[in-house]
């Protein structure tokens, strides 16, 4: 459905994407992540043709530089920020249902069905909207216009919690039978959405592949956060120290966090129990993106992986 | 390019200007100080017969010198670079149109709601003028200098517009050339001429060139056919070209005024979004 061959682009000299093979097949959903600057935006930019760019790219069959009204037509769209359009939601949907020849009826019970009954909300200006409705707009216009791919260019950064997971739970519930390619620097997206992952370092595929496969690869240690009676603290800290002597003790309140490889945590947790230490409570914190491209990066044979089957 | 989906846009970009405030006021603006300026300016001046009514006609033509620019410059040289802070040009374009259609329906929009607030402002100081003894047929010719002047204006925004980064820099940039172009008027090169001495050939030259001045010697051949209210450079301009050439030759440069910027501006559009 996206297949991209040699898709290179450089502004002013600096090469944002080096060459990459791309493909995504016909309802994949494909999550691109990586951090600020890695070309997760020109990429979504050199899909939708706004931008010029070398190497071969189609989209659902059309060529993106030679029939870009085709490839667009197969595609909805969804900013990282929402546009600030001036009307109302009512005359907003009205004018891009003319502008691709949708059915407003369609296109509102795909509105309602995000929670966005346009009978309730149609009179609103959309700059009252919160951003997870205007998201959610957006995402509704996509999916009422019938399209074969859906692109998401970081939707969710400027949500906060709740409108994020409302956001991801639309998604995942409204676009089973579209082709996804999900730009994100946010993990629980990835895990969220994705069936696949792409991950995109100054302008490269660093790795392409599932997220287990990912977390495999890099071997990467999470935080196991352990809540203990004041007075069992000691215990745990020598435990720790002398069981693990490789990861990091943090404190934060009555709470230890141990950096430790994600398989480990249950084995901690058992000896702890076996010690006598009563747990009174647990959570894990997965790595951030910066710590797991370091060590994807670490861990990564030399030698650019450029090519995403 | 499909004429129905630049038809939307411009209907888009004109409900747009309908609904926004600029449009009233420069039309309330234009009505209200042509209707005055025409109405008192011409109190005394027609016994004086056609010559008369030419010189009070005159304080319209340099209302609308003045301006007409402006009004055009503002809401164009916004137009592309607003929408593509407020990150609505690049979803726009992210659906199937062409670059070419979103800039034609901008352009058309805009020009067509110039041409609505001018024809209320002007329109109703032309009808105070043709009452009070002008001929239909100057102010005709005057209105279609004003939207011509206008239509120039609306191009060069559009193209400041798609080369500014920003809607601060491009409206920056329109009042920076309004003020040059009025400043390098025919006055401005007269000073130039007396103190270093440039040929009347250049001046002349100049005239066409600069669209402000195009416009004000287009609309004086008309009104005052030996352009004596212009000064040598009129006297001479009749003299070479005659009063029908000289309002041919400004409206010609007028209208290519209206075409070449927006065309470039197309092209800048279609690399800076």
């Amino acid at each position: 459905m996206i297949r991209a061959r040699g898709l290179a682009k450089q502004y002013g000299g600096v090469a944002v994407l080096r060459g990459l093979d791309l493909n995504v097949r016909a309802g994949e959903r494909v999550a691109v992540l990586g951090l600020n600057g890695a070309g997760k935006t020109t990429l979504i930019r050199c899909l939708l043709g706004l931008t010029e760019f070398a190497g071969e790219l189609d989209v659902a069959g059309h060529d993106v530089r030679t029939s870009g009204l085709a490839a667009r037509r197969a595609i909805g769209y969804v900013p990282q920020r929402p546009p600030h359009f001036d009307g109302t939601l009512r005359d907003i949907v009205a004018f891009f249902c003319r502008l691709r020849g949708l059915d407003a009826a369609a296109v509102h019970a795909q509105l309602e069905e995000l929670g966005l009954a346009v009978t309730e909300h149609g009179d609103k200006h959309v700059r009252t909207l919160s951003g997870g409705m205007l998201q959610k707009t957006l995402l509704g216009l996509a999916l009422g216009a019938q399209v074969d791919v859906l692109l998401l260019d970081e939707p969710t950064a400027n949500l906060d919690a709740p409108a994020r997971r409302e956001f991801l739970r639309a998604l995942r519930s409204t676009a089973a039978d579209r082709t996804v390619l999900l730009a994100t620097h946010r993990l629980a997206d990835v895990e969220a959405v994705a069936d696949r992952l792409l991950v995109l370092h100054e302008g490269r595929i660093a790795f392409a592949g599932r997220m287990r496969e990912l977390w495999d690869a890099v071997g990467a240690d999470v935080t196991l956060w352990i809540q203990v009676p004041p007075d069992r603290r000691g215990d745990v800290e020598r435990h720790v120290a002398a069981q693990y002597a490789t990861t990091t003790v943090l404190r934060n309140g009555s709470a230890f966090g141990v950096k430790i490889e994600r398989t480990r945590r249950v084995d901690l947790l058992g000896e702890l129990r076996t010690s006598g230490v009563t747990v009174e409570d647990f959570w894990t914190e997965a790595p951030s993106l910066h710590d797991l491209m370091d060590q994807l990066l670490a861990t990564r044979p030399a030698g650019p992986e450029d090519r995403a089957e | 390019m499909t004429g129905a989906r630049a038809a939307l846009f411009v209907r888009r970009e004109l409900a747009a200007a309908l609904h926004a405030r600029w449009f009233i006021v420069y039309a309330a603006l234009f009505l209200i100080a042509g209707v005055l300026l025409t109405a008192f300016g011409m109190g005394n001046t027609m016994v004086y017969g056609y010559r008369g009514f030419a010189k009070a006609f005159a304080g319209l033509v340099h209302l609308a010198l003045f301006l007409v620019p402006l009004m055009a410059l503002f809401p164009s040289a916004a137009s592309i670079a607003d929408e593509r802070e407020s990150g609505v040009l690049e979803y726009l374009l992210a659906q199937p149109v062409s670059f070419g259609e979103v800039y034609a329906g901008k352009w058309g929009g805009i020009n067509v709601a110039m041409v609505l607030a001018l024809t209320i402002g002007f329109g109703a100081a032309g009808a105070v003028a043709v009452l009070r003894g002008v001929p239909l047929a100057l102010v005709t010719i005057a209105y279609g200098f004003v939207l011509l002047l206008a239509l120039a204006f609306v191009a060069v925004g559009l193209l400041l517009s798609s080369l500014a980064a920003s809607r601060a820099r491009a409206l920056t940039f329109g009042v920076v050339l309004w003020f040059l172009l009025i400043a390098l008027g025919t006055l401005g090169l007269m000073v130039v001429s007396i103190r270093w001495g440039m040929p009347q050939r250049a001046l002349m030259v100049w005239t066409f060139v600069n669209p402000i001045e195009a416009f004000r010697i287009g609309v004086m051949s008309v009104l005052d056919p030996d352009l004596s209210l212009l000064g040598p450079i009129g006297v001479g301009l009749v003299e070479r070209l005659g009063s029908t050439g000289t309002a041919v030759l400004a409206a010609l440069s007028l209208v290519v005024w209206s075409v070449v910027p927006g065309l470039i501006g197309l092209r800048l559009f279609r690399s800076r979004v």
